[in-house]
């Protein structure tokens, strides 16, 4: 009954046809992550065939991953404009059309713009919007549906590794880009699943009981604008609702810049920028590392699955924990702990021996990198929450984009200056522990200085139309009352943390 | 060791040199120091053998390919025993086919390891004959490079069907030659386009089956 509801936002379904999008995201995040790598397998074949050194045909991956994160902003921008769905399946296009035409490039130049900027760029459309719709769809169980998302990572590295070498096999590198972006249009019909959700959909809700709650409603989409409000900048909220938008409004209703006054927002964005220095070198030079040592290739390989098993794994457990009602209230605590988990594995790598040695470090790396992924993006959601999520994916991803891409050549660097792997696994562990370390410090306090933000504002107000902060919403989670606060602040953090999932992976 | 087991060594040599084989006997055996070593190469038996204490050695000089081949120490008594030792360098091509489409290049690299060839020649298998690839005459066809001293490089331009097959690349070394085997695989442009439109085609279905069954269940919403 319409008329009852117009007022108030209906909570996240938290199931249903939730768990078709957690499957769609599934296979789009899956893509997103695992297809880069994937194609380093026509490397050697592509080096060979234009007659290019190693490095230049790295560029190639770099060159996608780069633009894979650092489109992060457009992808949100678009998103808080149209949503996911179109996002989504413009994003399956534009990879689609990029592998196909790369079937046909005749230089390494043109293998640089199609597989690298335009895939990467359709990757992009794929990842942000995925785990946003996570967060419009899920609240109470949204670690879990976080967890089983970003699973799609590992399963797909798994499936695309193998395919790739048949495709290869059978029929060259040009016939298998024609055949691969046959195959990365499956990600339309992931976008297809992201049904619309929220006030979006529902262009009647003027008959709010409260300003606040009206904001949000009518603008689930352009959120950005309410919950600023809160953090005192009433005048994009007034602005957006009477209308009339400046400058920096209307820059702020695409991408939410206040962000960077949010100070759970900050930490998270210097926490993780540090951690991703570190997070990927291990990954890339695990094999070399194990053929360094003597370890056969196959073997080297196979190293690289187990991590991939045991991470498959991890990640829904981790999900399954993180949703707990001990670990929940204390996420950022389970996060900071899983980054210095990592880094105490990287660490304690080079004390590694022989294969069994690199195999447990395996078997531990998965797990720690499972569990870090899992949680990437439900922290941020967390902390920032659902409304302002999508903005805040778009700008941490940008910002780890510069991370991302100096974490593995610095790495070599410093294995070439040594001659020796172990500089690499200390300093990312190094760098990963002194993360975790941060972020549990920036967390305690912060917990801290939201709780009683929260005392204050509870003492002071009893108008339930001023929209609160994260906290609240945190702190509500388990209550199951129909107030307003607590419907709208679970929005505002499954927002965040679907762009925090975006980013991570 | 010798226990009655034949032992095959392979010793990969690139040029002229002075090289001496050598049988020993495992210490336990030593009791049967007595018994009959021969060195043959071949049927033809080799006079010189510099025996010592437990060991029956030959000394020889490998001058060209003739000397090439395999040697083997016999040790007659209660076990016949013999040890082969073969002279031969090895080049690598490729194991897999290389997969090329009509009108493309193919680029075909053969390397060989440790050693340094002084020519390279490409041939291709035409039934059971080979014939050299001569770059001279078809220039616009094939393009042989020496990327470095140790890999060569040979690239064929506007494929067609009657390309495919068996290449070889020989390394002529100055004691021998030695052979890489490369499989190319020219394919039509229609053979990778039927997958291709199979996912295509697949994709479009599903899209269409999301979207049938989004607004059939809005009606049933309406409706109920």
């Amino acid at each position: 009954p319409p008329p009852a509801n117009a007022g108030r936002v209906p909570g996240p379904p938290d199931g249903g046809w939730g768990w078709v999008v957690v499957f769609g995201a599934f296979i789009s995040i899956g893509f997103a992550y695992a297809f880069p790598k994937g194609i380093a397998i026509f490397f050697k074949e592509i080096q060979d065939f234009f007659g290019t050194s190693y490095s230049e045909i790295a560029w190639v991956s770099s060159i996608m991953l780069a633009t894979t994160y650092g489109a992060g902003p457009i992808s949100s921008i678009l998103v808080n404009r149209y949503g996911s769905r179109p996002v989504v399946i413009l994003g399956g296009l534009l990879c689609g059309i990029g592998m196909v035409s790369a079937a046909f490039c005749t230089s390494i130049l043109q293998l640089y713009i199609c597989v690298g900027f335009i895939t990467g760029f359709g990757l992009a459309l794929n990842l942000q919007p995925s785990v946003i719709i996570i967060g419009k769809y899920f609240l109470k169980r949204r670690p879990i549906a976080n967890g089983l998302a970003m699973a799609g990572s590992p399963v797909m590295l798994c499936t695309l590794a193998p395919l790739n070498q048949f495709l290869f096999d059978n029929f060259g590198w040009r016939g298998s880009f024609l055949i691969l972006g046959a195959i990365l249009l499956n990600c339309c019909v992931a976008g297809a699943l992201f049904r619309p959700i929220g006030a979006a959909t529902a262009p009647v809700k003027t008959q709010a009981t409260e300003e606040g709650k009206d904001a949000l409603k009518e603008e689930v989409i352009k959120d950005a604008m309410e919950m600023s409000s809160p953090m005192n900048i009433t005048m994009e909220t007034k602005t957006e609702e009477e209308g009339g938008k400046g400058c920096c409004e209307k820059v702020n209703q695409y991408l939410d810049f206040s962000l960077f006054k949010h100070r759970g927002f900050l930490i998270y964005l210097i926490g993780n920028v540090l951690m991703f220095l570190g997070f990927f070198a291990p990954i890339v030079f695990l094999a070399p590392y194990a053929k360094h040592i003597g370890i056969d290739e196959y073997s080297a390989a196979f190293l690289l699955s187990i991590l991939a098993i045991v991470d498959m794994i991890a990640r829904p457990t981790t999900g399954i924990i993180a949703n707990s009602k001990w670990v929940r209230p204390r996420i950022q605590y389970f996060f900071s702990f899983s980054i210095a988990f990592n880094g105490a594995c990287h660490l304690l790598c080079p004390l590694a021996s022989g294969y069994t040695g690199l195999v447990v470090y395996s078997i531990f790396f998965g797990l720690a990198f499972g569990m870090v992924c899992a949680m990437l993006f439900e922290t941020l959601m967390d902390l920032v929450g659902a409304a302002r999520f999508t903005s805040a994916v778009g700008l941490v991803t940008i910002a780890e984009c510069c991370t991302i891409l100096l974490g593995p050549p610095i790495g070599g660097t410093l294995i070439d200056t040594f001659g020796d792997y172990k500089y690499m696994f200390i300093k990312c562990g190094a760098v990963m522990v002194l993360a975790g370390t941060f972020l549990f410090i920036m967390n305690y306090y912060n917990y801290h200085t939201v709780a009683k933000e929260e005392k204050e504002r509870k003492a002071k107000e009893e108008d339930p139309k001023s929209v609160r902060t994260e906290n609240e919403g945190r702190n509500n989670w388990n209550k199951e009352t129909a107030q307003d606060g607590p419907e709208l602040e679970p929005l505002r953090e499954e927002r965040e943390g679907l762009k925090k999932e975006v980013n991570g992976t | 060791g010798v226990s009655g087991t034949s032992v095959e060594k392979n010793i990969t040599l690139d040029r002229a040199t002075r090289i001496e084989l050598s049988c020993r006997l495992d210490n336990k055996y030593s009791h049967l120091k007595s018994l009959q070593v021969t060195w043959k190469r071949g049927n033809e038996t080799i006079r010189h053998i510099n025996k010592t204490e437990n060991s029956w050695s030959i000394q020889l000089r490998i001058l060209d390919n003739s000397n090439l081949g395999g040697y083997s120490c016999t040790l007659k008594g209660e076990e016949e025993t013999s040890a082969m030792f073969h002279l031969q360098p090895k080049i690598e091509g490729k194991e897999k086919p290389i997969v090329s489409y009509e009108g493309d290049t193919a680029v075909m690299i053969c390397k060989s390891f440790d050693y340094t060839p002084i020519a390279w020649t490409w041939y291709m298998t035409n039934g059971s004959e080979q014939i050299a690839v001569n770059d001279s005459l078809l220039a616009d066809k094939y393009v042989i490079n020496r990327l470095s001293a140790n890999v060569t490089h040979l690239k064929i331009l506007k494929l067609t069907k009657e390309d495919d097959g068996v290449y070889w690349c020989e390394a002529a070394f100055e004691l021998g030659k030695s052979k890489g085997k490369l499989k190319l695989r020219v394919l039509s442009l229609m053979v990778p386009l039927k997958p291709f439109l199979a996912i295509v085609a697949e994709v479009v279905i599903l899209v269409t089956i999301v979207f049938l069954y989004e607004m059939y269940s809005k009606k049933k919403e309406k409706l109920a």
